[in-house]
Protein backbone atom coordinates (compact mmCIF):
# COMPACT_ATOMS: atom_id res chain seq x y z
CA UNK A 1 0.00 0.00 0.00
CA UNK A 2 1.26 3.49 -0.86
CA UNK A 3 1.57 5.60 2.30
CA UNK A 4 0.10 9.03 2.76
CA UNK A 5 2.42 11.82 1.61
CA UNK A 6 1.73 14.04 4.60
CA UNK A 7 4.08 16.84 3.56
CA UNK A 8 2.18 17.18 0.32
CA UNK A 9 -1.14 16.99 2.19
CA UNK A 10 -0.09 19.80 4.55
CA UNK A 11 0.41 22.16 1.62
CA UNK A 12 -3.23 21.67 0.66
CA UNK A 13 -4.46 23.23 3.94
CA UNK A 14 -4.01 27.03 4.06
CA UNK A 15 -4.80 27.16 7.82
CA UNK A 16 -1.72 25.07 8.60
CA UNK A 17 0.47 27.92 7.37
CA UNK A 18 -0.97 30.36 9.92
CA UNK A 19 0.68 31.46 13.15
CA UNK A 20 -0.50 32.69 16.54
CA UNK A 21 -0.26 36.40 17.45
CA UNK A 22 3.02 35.44 19.18
CA UNK A 23 4.34 34.02 15.91
CA UNK A 24 4.09 30.31 16.73
CA UNK A 25 3.10 27.98 13.89
CA UNK A 26 -0.25 26.32 14.35
CA UNK A 27 -0.11 22.69 15.51
CA UNK A 28 -3.75 21.78 15.22
CA UNK A 29 -4.51 18.79 17.46
CA UNK A 30 -8.24 19.33 17.97
CA UNK A 31 -9.58 17.41 14.99
CA UNK A 32 -12.30 15.66 16.96
CA UNK A 33 -13.87 19.10 17.47
CA UNK A 34 -13.51 20.13 13.84
CA UNK A 35 -11.10 19.71 10.96
CA UNK A 36 -9.34 22.22 8.74
CA UNK A 37 -10.35 22.56 5.10
CA UNK A 38 -8.27 21.67 2.05
CA UNK A 39 -8.01 24.20 -0.75
CA UNK A 40 -10.11 21.87 -2.95
CA UNK A 41 -13.13 22.53 -0.72
CA UNK A 42 -12.65 26.30 -0.80
CA UNK A 43 -12.20 26.25 -4.58
CA UNK A 44 -15.34 24.17 -5.06
CA UNK A 45 -17.37 26.70 -3.08
CA UNK A 46 -15.89 29.62 -4.96
CA UNK A 47 -16.51 27.74 -8.22
CA UNK A 48 -20.19 27.45 -7.32
CA UNK A 49 -20.66 31.13 -6.51
CA UNK A 50 -18.64 32.38 -9.45
CA UNK A 51 -19.60 29.79 -12.07
CA UNK A 52 -23.07 28.30 -11.78
CA UNK A 53 -24.97 29.57 -8.73
CA UNK A 54 -28.76 29.59 -8.52
CA UNK A 55 -31.43 27.95 -6.38
CA UNK A 56 -31.75 24.16 -6.50
CA UNK A 57 -34.58 22.01 -7.85
CA UNK A 58 -36.71 24.92 -9.04
CA UNK A 59 -35.67 26.81 -12.16
CA UNK A 60 -35.41 25.21 -15.58
CA UNK A 61 -32.94 27.81 -16.87
CA UNK A 62 -29.19 27.79 -16.92
CA UNK A 63 -27.58 27.93 -14.31
CA UNK A 64 -30.43 26.43 -12.22
CA UNK A 65 -30.10 23.09 -13.98
CA UNK A 66 -26.37 23.03 -13.35
CA UNK A 67 -26.80 23.93 -9.65
CA UNK A 68 -29.42 21.21 -9.21
CA UNK A 69 -27.09 18.69 -10.85
CA UNK A 70 -24.27 19.68 -8.51
CA UNK A 71 -26.53 19.17 -5.48
CA UNK A 72 -27.64 15.71 -6.58
CA UNK A 73 -24.09 14.82 -7.61
CA UNK A 74 -22.97 15.63 -4.06
CA UNK A 75 -25.66 13.29 -2.74
CA UNK A 76 -24.38 10.50 -4.98
CA UNK A 77 -20.79 11.05 -3.86
CA UNK A 78 -21.94 10.87 -0.25
CA UNK A 79 -23.88 7.68 -0.89
CA UNK A 80 -20.85 6.09 -2.50
CA UNK A 81 -18.57 7.25 0.29
CA UNK A 82 -20.61 5.57 3.03
CA UNK A 83 -21.67 2.63 0.82
CA UNK A 84 -25.39 3.39 0.93
CA UNK A 85 -27.53 1.23 -1.36
CA UNK A 86 -28.98 4.32 -3.03
CA UNK A 87 -28.52 8.10 -3.09
CA UNK A 88 -32.20 8.32 -2.04
CA UNK A 89 -31.06 7.20 1.39
CA UNK A 90 -28.93 10.32 1.89
CA UNK A 91 -30.78 13.26 3.45
CA UNK A 92 -28.85 16.51 3.83
CA UNK A 93 -29.04 18.09 7.28
CA UNK A 94 -27.27 20.89 9.12
CA UNK A 95 -25.05 18.35 10.89
CA UNK A 96 -25.09 15.30 13.16
CA UNK A 97 -27.04 17.09 15.90
CA UNK A 98 -29.71 18.14 13.43
CA UNK A 99 -29.98 14.57 12.08
CA UNK A 100 -30.42 13.09 15.55
CA UNK A 101 -33.08 15.65 16.46
CA UNK A 102 -34.96 14.91 13.25
CA UNK A 103 -34.99 11.16 13.88
CA UNK A 104 -36.09 11.81 17.45
CA UNK A 105 -38.95 14.13 16.42
CA UNK A 106 -40.25 12.34 13.34
CA UNK A 107 -39.33 8.68 13.74
CA UNK A 108 -39.27 8.08 17.50
CA UNK A 109 -41.72 10.52 19.09
CA UNK A 110 -44.86 9.48 17.18
CA UNK A 111 -44.48 5.87 18.30
CA UNK A 112 -42.84 6.26 21.73
CA UNK A 113 -45.22 5.11 24.51
CA UNK A 114 -45.05 5.37 28.30
CA UNK A 115 -43.09 2.36 29.57
CA UNK A 116 -41.00 2.07 26.39
CA UNK A 117 -37.26 2.56 26.60
CA UNK A 118 -34.43 4.00 24.51
CA UNK A 119 -30.91 2.59 24.87
CA UNK A 120 -27.83 4.80 24.64
CA UNK A 121 -24.33 4.47 26.18
CA UNK A 122 -22.20 6.29 28.73
CA UNK A 123 -19.94 7.39 25.88
CA UNK A 124 -22.54 9.55 24.16
CA UNK A 125 -21.89 13.15 23.24
CA UNK A 126 -24.58 15.49 24.57
CA UNK A 127 -25.96 15.55 21.01
CA UNK A 128 -26.79 11.84 21.18
CA UNK A 129 -28.04 12.03 24.76
CA UNK A 130 -30.22 15.09 25.31
CA UNK A 131 -32.67 14.53 22.39
CA UNK A 132 -33.45 11.00 23.64
CA UNK A 133 -33.51 12.10 27.27
CA UNK A 134 -36.02 14.84 26.50
CA UNK A 135 -38.19 12.52 24.39
CA UNK A 136 -38.25 9.95 27.20
CA UNK A 137 -39.07 12.58 29.82
CA UNK A 138 -41.90 13.99 27.71
CA UNK A 139 -43.54 10.60 27.20
CA UNK A 140 -42.72 8.77 30.41
CA UNK A 141 -40.32 6.37 28.75
CA UNK A 142 -37.05 5.15 30.23
CA UNK A 143 -33.57 6.11 29.05
CA UNK A 144 -31.26 3.14 29.53
CA UNK A 145 -27.51 3.69 29.51
CA UNK A 146 -24.93 1.03 28.60
CA UNK A 147 -22.08 1.00 31.11
CA UNK A 148 -18.38 1.27 30.37
CA UNK A 149 -15.77 -1.29 31.33
CA UNK A 150 -12.63 0.06 32.99
CA UNK A 151 -10.94 0.09 29.56
CA UNK A 152 -13.57 2.50 28.26
CA UNK A 153 -15.06 -0.20 26.03
CA UNK A 154 -18.82 -0.70 26.29
CA UNK A 155 -19.95 -3.56 28.52
CA UNK A 156 -21.54 -5.82 25.90
CA UNK A 157 -23.22 -8.08 28.46
CA UNK A 158 -24.83 -5.06 30.05
CA UNK A 159 -25.92 -3.86 26.60
CA UNK A 160 -27.57 -7.21 25.81
CA UNK A 161 -29.36 -7.13 29.17
CA UNK A 162 -30.89 -3.70 28.41
CA UNK A 163 -32.55 -4.72 25.14
CA UNK A 164 -36.13 -5.96 25.38
CA UNK A 165 -39.44 -5.86 23.55
CA UNK A 166 -40.17 -2.35 24.87
CA UNK A 167 -36.95 -0.88 23.44
CA UNK A 168 -38.07 1.69 20.87
CA UNK A 169 -34.62 2.59 19.58
CA UNK A 170 -30.91 2.11 20.20
CA UNK A 171 -28.74 5.21 19.64
CA UNK A 172 -24.99 4.66 19.83
CA UNK A 173 -21.84 6.44 18.89
CA UNK A 174 -19.44 4.59 16.59
CA UNK A 175 -16.47 6.28 18.29
CA UNK A 176 -16.25 7.98 21.69
CA UNK A 177 -15.25 11.60 21.08
CA UNK A 178 -13.75 11.74 24.58
CA UNK A 179 -11.99 8.39 25.04
CA UNK A 180 -11.37 7.43 21.43
CA UNK A 181 -13.01 4.02 21.87
CA UNK A 182 -14.11 2.40 18.60
CA UNK A 183 -17.29 0.44 19.26
CA UNK A 184 -18.22 -2.90 17.62
CA UNK A 185 -21.06 -1.29 15.67
CA UNK A 186 -21.95 -4.27 13.47
CA UNK A 187 -22.25 -6.65 16.43
CA UNK A 188 -24.29 -4.16 18.45
CA UNK A 189 -26.65 -3.52 15.54
CA UNK A 190 -27.10 -7.27 15.04
CA UNK A 191 -27.94 -7.74 18.72
CA UNK A 192 -30.61 -5.03 18.53
CA UNK A 193 -32.04 -6.38 15.29
CA UNK A 194 -32.54 -9.79 16.93
CA UNK A 195 -35.15 -8.01 19.06
CA UNK A 196 -36.50 -6.11 16.05
CA UNK A 197 -35.07 -2.84 17.42
CA UNK A 198 -33.95 -0.06 15.07
CA UNK A 199 -30.51 1.48 15.57
CA UNK A 200 -29.16 4.98 14.98
CA UNK A 201 -25.38 5.35 14.76
CA UNK A 202 -23.65 8.65 15.49
CA UNK A 203 -20.73 8.39 13.06
CA UNK A 204 -19.48 11.97 13.47
CA UNK A 205 -16.10 10.77 14.76
CA UNK A 206 -15.87 7.88 12.29
CA UNK A 207 -16.48 9.00 8.72
CA UNK A 208 -13.47 11.28 8.35
CA UNK A 209 -10.97 8.77 9.74
CA UNK A 210 -11.91 5.26 8.66
CA UNK A 211 -13.70 3.64 5.73
CA UNK A 212 -17.43 3.63 6.56
CA UNK A 213 -19.88 1.05 5.23
CA UNK A 214 -23.43 1.62 6.48
CA UNK A 215 -24.66 -1.56 4.80
CA UNK A 216 -21.98 -3.68 6.45
CA UNK A 217 -23.04 -2.13 9.78
CA UNK A 218 -26.66 -2.76 8.77
CA UNK A 219 -27.49 0.43 10.71
CA UNK A 220 -30.98 1.86 10.25
CA UNK A 221 -29.96 5.50 10.63
CA UNK A 222 -26.48 7.02 10.52
CA UNK A 223 -25.68 10.68 11.15
CA UNK A 224 -22.52 12.72 10.69
CA UNK A 225 -21.26 16.26 10.13
CA UNK A 226 -19.35 17.69 7.19
CA UNK A 227 -17.06 19.91 9.25
CA UNK A 228 -15.48 16.95 11.07
CA UNK A 229 -14.46 15.36 7.73
CA UNK A 230 -12.62 18.32 6.20
CA UNK A 231 -15.82 19.77 4.70
CA UNK A 232 -17.72 22.99 5.48
CA UNK A 233 -19.69 23.78 8.62
CA UNK A 234 -23.49 23.73 8.53
CA UNK A 235 -23.85 20.61 6.40
CA UNK A 236 -24.31 17.02 7.47
CA UNK A 237 -25.98 13.81 6.47
CA UNK A 238 -28.75 11.66 7.80
CA UNK A 239 -28.53 8.25 6.19
CA UNK A 240 -31.64 6.12 6.59
CA UNK A 241 -32.72 2.84 5.06
CA UNK A 242 -35.12 3.68 2.24
CA UNK A 243 -38.15 1.97 3.78
CA UNK A 244 -37.62 3.84 7.06
CA UNK A 245 -37.21 7.21 5.39
CA UNK A 246 -40.41 6.48 3.44
CA UNK A 247 -42.46 5.52 6.49
CA UNK A 248 -41.15 8.48 8.52
CA UNK A 249 -43.32 11.61 8.18
CA UNK A 250 -41.53 14.67 6.73
CA UNK A 251 -38.90 15.87 9.20
CA UNK A 252 -39.84 19.47 8.44
CA UNK A 253 -42.41 21.13 6.18
CA UNK A 254 -42.12 23.62 3.36
CA UNK A 255 -41.45 24.18 -0.31
CA UNK A 256 -39.53 21.88 -2.61
CA UNK A 257 -40.51 18.75 -0.68
CA UNK A 258 -43.91 18.25 -2.23
CA UNK A 259 -45.64 16.69 -5.20
CA UNK A 260 -49.04 18.38 -4.92
CA UNK A 261 -50.34 21.02 -2.51
CA UNK A 262 -53.88 22.16 -1.73
CA UNK A 263 -55.09 24.40 1.08
CA UNK A 264 -56.29 21.40 3.08
CA UNK A 265 -53.79 18.70 2.20
CA UNK A 266 -50.40 18.00 0.67
CA UNK A 267 -48.94 15.07 -1.23
CA UNK A 268 -45.28 14.91 -0.33
CA UNK A 269 -42.37 14.19 -2.65
CA UNK A 270 -40.51 10.89 -2.57
CA UNK A 271 -37.38 10.46 -0.46
CA UNK A 272 -34.99 12.07 0.08
CA UNK A 273 -36.60 15.36 -0.97
CA UNK A 274 -39.64 15.01 1.26
CA UNK A 275 -37.29 15.47 4.24
CA UNK A 276 -35.50 18.51 2.77
CA UNK A 277 -37.97 21.42 2.55
CA UNK A 278 -36.69 24.91 1.80
CA UNK A 279 -33.66 26.05 -0.14
CA UNK A 280 -30.93 23.59 0.73
CA UNK A 281 -27.35 24.26 1.78
CA UNK A 282 -25.94 23.96 -1.73
CA UNK A 283 -22.63 25.53 -0.76
CA UNK A 284 -22.27 22.97 2.03
CA UNK A 285 -23.15 20.05 -0.23
CA UNK A 286 -20.76 21.15 -2.97
CA UNK A 287 -17.98 21.71 -0.42
CA UNK A 288 -18.62 18.37 1.24
CA UNK A 289 -18.55 16.56 -2.11
CA UNK A 290 -15.17 18.19 -2.79
CA UNK A 291 -13.92 17.04 0.62
CA UNK A 292 -14.97 13.48 -0.16
CA UNK A 293 -13.25 13.55 -3.53
CA UNK A 294 -10.14 14.82 -1.79
CA UNK A 295 -10.32 12.06 0.84
CA UNK A 296 -10.94 9.38 -1.75
CA UNK A 297 -8.07 10.70 -3.85
CA UNK A 298 -5.72 10.13 -0.93
CA UNK A 299 -7.42 6.91 0.16
CA UNK A 300 -9.32 6.39 3.40
CA UNK A 301 -7.14 3.39 4.26
CA UNK A 302 -4.00 5.50 3.87
CA UNK A 303 -5.49 8.26 6.02
CA UNK A 304 -6.53 5.72 8.65
CA UNK A 305 -3.06 4.17 8.69
CA UNK A 306 -1.39 7.55 9.10
CA UNK A 307 -3.52 8.73 12.01
CA UNK A 308 -3.31 5.31 13.64
CA UNK A 309 0.50 5.51 13.69
CA UNK A 310 0.35 9.01 15.13
CA UNK A 311 -2.08 7.85 17.80
CA UNK A 312 0.10 4.90 18.81
CA UNK A 313 3.08 7.21 19.05
CA UNK A 314 1.15 9.75 21.13
CA UNK A 315 -0.13 7.05 23.50
CA UNK A 316 3.40 5.76 23.98
CA UNK A 317 4.83 9.23 24.63
CA UNK A 318 2.07 10.35 27.01
CA UNK A 319 2.28 7.09 28.95
CA UNK A 320 6.02 7.72 29.31
CA UNK A 321 5.52 11.23 30.76
CA UNK A 322 5.79 11.42 34.53
CA UNK A 323 2.53 12.56 36.09
CA UNK A 324 0.46 12.05 32.93
CA UNK A 325 -2.33 9.47 32.72
CA UNK A 326 -4.42 8.44 29.73
CA UNK A 327 -8.12 7.79 30.30
CA UNK A 328 -9.26 4.48 28.84
CA UNK A 329 -7.35 1.66 27.23
CA UNK A 330 -9.74 0.39 24.57
CA UNK A 331 -9.29 -2.58 22.27
CA UNK A 332 -9.54 -0.30 19.26
CA UNK A 333 -8.68 3.39 19.42
CA UNK A 334 -9.63 6.19 17.04
CA UNK A 335 -7.18 9.12 16.74
CA UNK A 336 -8.37 10.57 20.06
CA UNK A 337 -6.44 10.51 23.35
CA UNK A 338 -7.74 12.04 26.60
CA UNK A 339 -5.32 12.54 29.44
CA UNK A 340 -4.66 14.38 32.69
CA UNK A 341 -1.44 15.75 34.15
CA UNK A 342 -0.99 15.55 37.90
CA UNK A 343 -1.38 18.93 39.59
CA UNK A 344 -2.44 20.74 36.41
CA UNK A 345 -6.05 21.47 35.53
CA UNK A 346 -6.86 20.67 31.86
CA UNK A 347 -7.34 24.37 31.07
CA UNK A 348 -3.96 25.24 32.48
CA UNK A 349 -2.47 22.52 30.27
CA UNK A 350 -4.33 23.88 27.25
CA UNK A 351 -3.19 27.41 28.10
CA UNK A 352 0.47 26.41 28.14
CA UNK A 353 0.08 24.50 24.88
CA UNK A 354 -1.77 27.38 23.21
CA UNK A 355 1.17 29.61 24.00
CA UNK A 356 3.32 27.36 21.79
CA UNK A 357 0.70 27.29 19.01
CA UNK A 358 -0.62 23.84 19.94
CA UNK A 359 -4.40 23.66 19.80
CA UNK A 360 -6.00 21.00 21.98
CA UNK A 361 -9.34 20.68 23.73
CA UNK A 362 -9.71 20.90 27.49
CA UNK A 363 -12.87 20.34 29.46
CA UNK A 364 -15.76 17.92 29.44
CA UNK A 365 -15.93 17.51 25.63
CA UNK A 366 -19.75 17.73 25.70
CA UNK A 367 -19.78 14.49 27.71
CA UNK A 368 -20.49 15.68 31.26
CA UNK A 369 -22.17 12.47 32.48
CA UNK A 370 -19.16 10.49 31.22
CA UNK A 371 -16.80 12.79 33.14
CA UNK A 372 -18.89 12.14 36.26
CA UNK A 373 -18.57 8.38 35.68
CA UNK A 374 -14.80 8.69 35.24
CA UNK A 375 -14.59 10.84 38.37
CA UNK A 376 -12.76 13.73 36.70
CA UNK A 377 -14.02 17.27 36.09
CA UNK A 378 -12.45 17.32 32.66
CA UNK A 379 -9.53 16.11 30.59
CA UNK A 380 -7.06 17.42 28.07
CA UNK A 381 -7.68 15.82 24.69
CA UNK A 382 -5.55 15.55 21.58
CA UNK A 383 -7.10 14.29 18.35
CA UNK A 384 -5.32 13.82 15.06
CA UNK A 385 -6.16 14.48 11.45
CA UNK A 386 -4.52 13.44 8.22
CA UNK A 387 -2.19 16.47 8.20
CA UNK A 388 -0.65 15.97 11.63
CA UNK A 389 2.96 14.88 12.02
CA UNK A 390 5.12 13.25 14.67
CA UNK A 391 7.02 16.50 15.27
CA UNK A 392 3.81 18.07 16.57
CA UNK A 393 3.53 15.30 19.15
CA UNK A 394 7.16 15.84 20.14
CA UNK A 395 6.42 19.54 20.64
CA UNK A 396 3.33 18.61 22.66
CA UNK A 397 5.44 16.41 24.91
CA UNK A 398 8.09 19.12 25.44
CA UNK A 399 5.38 21.43 26.76
CA UNK A 400 3.67 18.71 28.83
CA UNK A 401 6.97 18.01 30.53
CA UNK A 402 7.24 21.68 31.38
CA UNK A 403 3.61 21.81 32.56
CA UNK A 404 4.25 18.91 34.90
CA UNK A 405 7.38 20.56 36.31
CA UNK A 406 5.60 23.90 36.74
CA UNK A 407 2.46 22.66 38.48
CA UNK A 408 3.78 19.61 40.35
CA UNK B 1 10.06 28.73 26.58
CA UNK B 2 6.66 29.72 27.84
CA UNK B 3 7.88 32.70 29.87
CA UNK B 4 4.88 34.79 28.82
CA UNK B 5 2.36 32.18 29.98
CA UNK B 6 4.32 31.56 33.16
CA UNK B 7 3.90 35.28 33.86
CA UNK B 8 0.16 34.67 34.05
CA UNK B 9 0.69 32.30 36.95
CA UNK B 10 2.18 34.65 39.50
CA UNK B 11 3.45 33.18 42.76
CA UNK B 12 0.31 34.29 44.58
CA UNK B 13 -1.92 32.59 42.02
CA UNK B 14 -0.07 29.29 42.17
CA UNK B 15 -0.03 29.42 45.96
CA UNK B 16 -3.78 30.14 46.15
CA UNK B 17 -4.64 27.46 43.59
CA UNK B 18 -2.63 24.77 45.37
CA UNK B 19 -3.64 25.76 48.90
CA UNK B 20 -6.76 27.86 48.59
CA UNK B 21 -8.13 29.91 51.46
CA UNK B 22 -11.79 29.56 52.35
CA UNK B 23 -12.34 26.34 50.39
CA UNK B 24 -15.36 24.36 51.51
CA UNK B 25 -19.03 24.76 52.29
CA UNK B 26 -20.36 27.27 54.79
CA UNK B 27 -23.11 26.25 57.12
CA UNK B 28 -25.50 29.06 57.80
CA UNK B 29 -24.70 30.85 54.54
CA UNK B 30 -27.31 33.48 53.73
CA UNK B 31 -26.37 33.56 50.04
CA UNK B 32 -25.31 30.63 47.82
CA UNK B 33 -24.22 31.58 44.30
CA UNK B 34 -23.24 29.44 41.31
CA UNK B 35 -20.41 30.53 39.03
CA UNK B 36 -20.25 28.54 35.81
CA UNK B 37 -18.19 28.83 32.65
CA UNK B 38 -20.15 26.94 30.01
CA UNK B 39 -17.24 27.00 27.56
CA UNK B 40 -14.95 24.89 29.70
CA UNK B 41 -17.22 23.49 32.42
CA UNK B 42 -15.50 25.17 35.36
CA UNK B 43 -17.92 25.47 38.24
CA UNK B 44 -17.83 27.02 41.71
CA UNK B 45 -20.38 27.43 44.44
CA UNK B 46 -19.87 30.54 46.57
CA UNK B 47 -21.22 30.64 50.12
CA UNK B 48 -21.62 33.98 51.84
CA UNK B 49 -22.96 34.82 55.24
CA UNK B 50 -24.15 38.41 55.15
CA UNK B 51 -25.48 40.01 58.29
CA UNK B 52 -26.21 43.69 58.99
CA UNK B 53 -25.02 44.59 55.49
CA UNK B 54 -21.61 43.06 56.12
CA UNK B 55 -19.94 39.85 54.89
CA UNK B 56 -19.38 37.86 58.07
CA UNK B 57 -17.92 34.81 56.35
CA UNK B 58 -17.34 33.45 52.83
CA UNK B 59 -16.32 30.12 51.35
CA UNK B 60 -16.15 28.55 47.91
CA UNK B 61 -16.23 25.02 46.58
CA UNK B 62 -15.88 23.56 43.10
CA UNK B 63 -13.35 22.93 40.38
CA UNK B 64 -11.61 24.82 37.68
CA UNK B 65 -8.21 25.92 36.44
CA UNK B 66 -5.52 27.48 38.62
CA UNK B 67 -6.59 30.99 37.61
CA UNK B 68 -10.28 30.55 38.45
CA UNK B 69 -9.53 28.71 41.68
CA UNK B 70 -7.04 31.29 42.90
CA UNK B 71 -9.40 34.12 41.99
CA UNK B 72 -12.26 32.46 43.91
CA UNK B 73 -9.94 31.96 46.85
CA UNK B 74 -8.87 35.60 46.88
CA UNK B 75 -12.44 36.81 46.36
CA UNK B 76 -13.76 34.93 49.38
CA UNK B 77 -10.74 35.80 51.52
CA UNK B 78 -10.96 39.51 50.75
CA UNK B 79 -14.75 39.69 51.08
CA UNK B 80 -14.79 38.80 54.73
CA UNK B 81 -15.46 41.80 56.93
CA UNK B 82 -16.43 44.06 54.02
CA UNK B 83 -19.64 46.05 53.97
CA UNK B 84 -21.70 45.63 50.82
CA UNK B 85 -20.50 49.01 49.65
CA UNK B 86 -16.88 48.02 50.21
CA UNK B 87 -17.45 44.68 48.49
CA UNK B 88 -18.94 46.48 45.50
CA UNK B 89 -15.86 48.70 45.27
CA UNK B 90 -13.55 45.69 45.57
CA UNK B 91 -15.31 43.81 42.77
CA UNK B 92 -15.24 46.87 40.51
CA UNK B 93 -11.54 47.33 41.22
CA UNK B 94 -10.72 43.69 40.48
CA UNK B 95 -12.64 43.70 37.21
CA UNK B 96 -10.68 46.79 36.13
CA UNK B 97 -7.37 45.15 37.02
CA UNK B 98 -7.98 42.19 34.70
CA UNK B 99 -9.81 43.99 31.88
CA UNK B 100 -7.83 44.44 28.66
CA UNK B 101 -10.12 47.41 27.90
CA UNK B 102 -9.11 49.33 31.05
CA UNK B 103 -6.73 52.15 30.25
CA UNK B 104 -5.41 52.85 33.76
CA UNK B 105 -2.46 50.60 34.58
CA UNK B 106 -3.07 47.98 37.29
CA UNK B 107 -0.36 49.48 39.48
CA UNK B 108 -2.13 52.84 39.41
CA UNK B 109 -5.36 51.14 40.49
CA UNK B 110 -4.06 49.36 43.57
CA UNK B 111 -0.95 48.24 45.39
CA UNK B 112 -2.51 45.05 46.77
CA UNK B 113 -0.28 42.26 45.52
CA UNK B 114 -2.89 39.54 45.61
CA UNK B 115 -5.08 41.56 43.27
CA UNK B 116 -2.23 42.74 41.06
CA UNK B 117 -1.20 39.11 40.56
CA UNK B 118 -4.12 38.80 38.14
CA UNK B 119 -3.17 41.79 35.99
CA UNK B 120 -1.40 39.53 33.47
CA UNK B 121 -4.87 38.38 32.46
CA UNK B 122 -4.97 41.60 30.42
CA UNK B 123 -2.55 39.94 28.01
CA UNK B 124 -4.59 36.73 27.85
CA UNK B 125 -8.11 37.90 26.98
CA UNK B 126 -9.18 34.26 26.55
CA UNK B 127 -8.39 33.73 30.24
CA UNK B 128 -10.15 36.84 31.55
CA UNK B 129 -13.26 34.76 32.15
CA UNK B 130 -11.25 32.38 34.37
CA UNK B 131 -10.17 35.31 36.54
CA UNK B 132 -13.60 36.93 36.69
CA UNK B 133 -16.22 34.17 36.71
CA UNK B 134 -16.72 34.15 40.50
CA UNK B 135 -16.40 37.93 40.84
CA UNK B 136 -18.98 38.54 38.13
CA UNK B 137 -21.58 36.31 39.70
CA UNK B 138 -21.16 38.25 42.96
CA UNK B 139 -21.60 41.49 41.05
CA UNK B 140 -24.59 40.28 39.05
CA UNK B 141 -26.49 38.46 41.76
CA UNK B 142 -25.48 40.18 44.97
CA UNK B 143 -24.62 43.74 44.07
CA UNK B 144 -27.00 44.40 41.20
CA UNK B 145 -29.26 46.78 43.14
Amino acid sequence: MVHLNVNKVRKDFPMLATATPQGKSLAYLDNAASTQKPRAVLEAIEGLYTGYYSNVGRGSYWPATRASQAFEYARERLAGFIHAASAKEVVFTAGATDGINKVMQSFLRPKLQPGDNVVISEQEHHANLIPWQQACRAVGAELRVVRLLSTGDLDQEHYDSLLDDRTALVALTAVSNTLGVVNPVKEMVTAAHQHGIRVLIDAAQHVGHSPTDVQAWDADFVVFSGHKMYGPTGIGVLYGKAELLRETPPMAFGGGAIRDVGFQETLFADIPHKHEPGTPNLEGAVGLAAAIEYLQGLGMRQIHEHTEHLTQYAVMRIEGQEGASILGNPKLRAPVVSFTVEGAHPHDIAGFLAEEGIAIRAGHHCTQPLMDQLGVPGTARVSFGMYNVKEEIDLLMDVLKEVHAFFA
Amino acid sequence: MNERIKGLYKTQILAHSKNPFQEGELEGATHVLQAYNSMCGDKYTLYLKIENDRVEDAYFKGYGCAISKASSSILTKKSIGKSMEELDALVRLFLKIVSAKEEVSPEDLTDEEELLAFSAAREFPEREICATMSWKVVQEELLKE
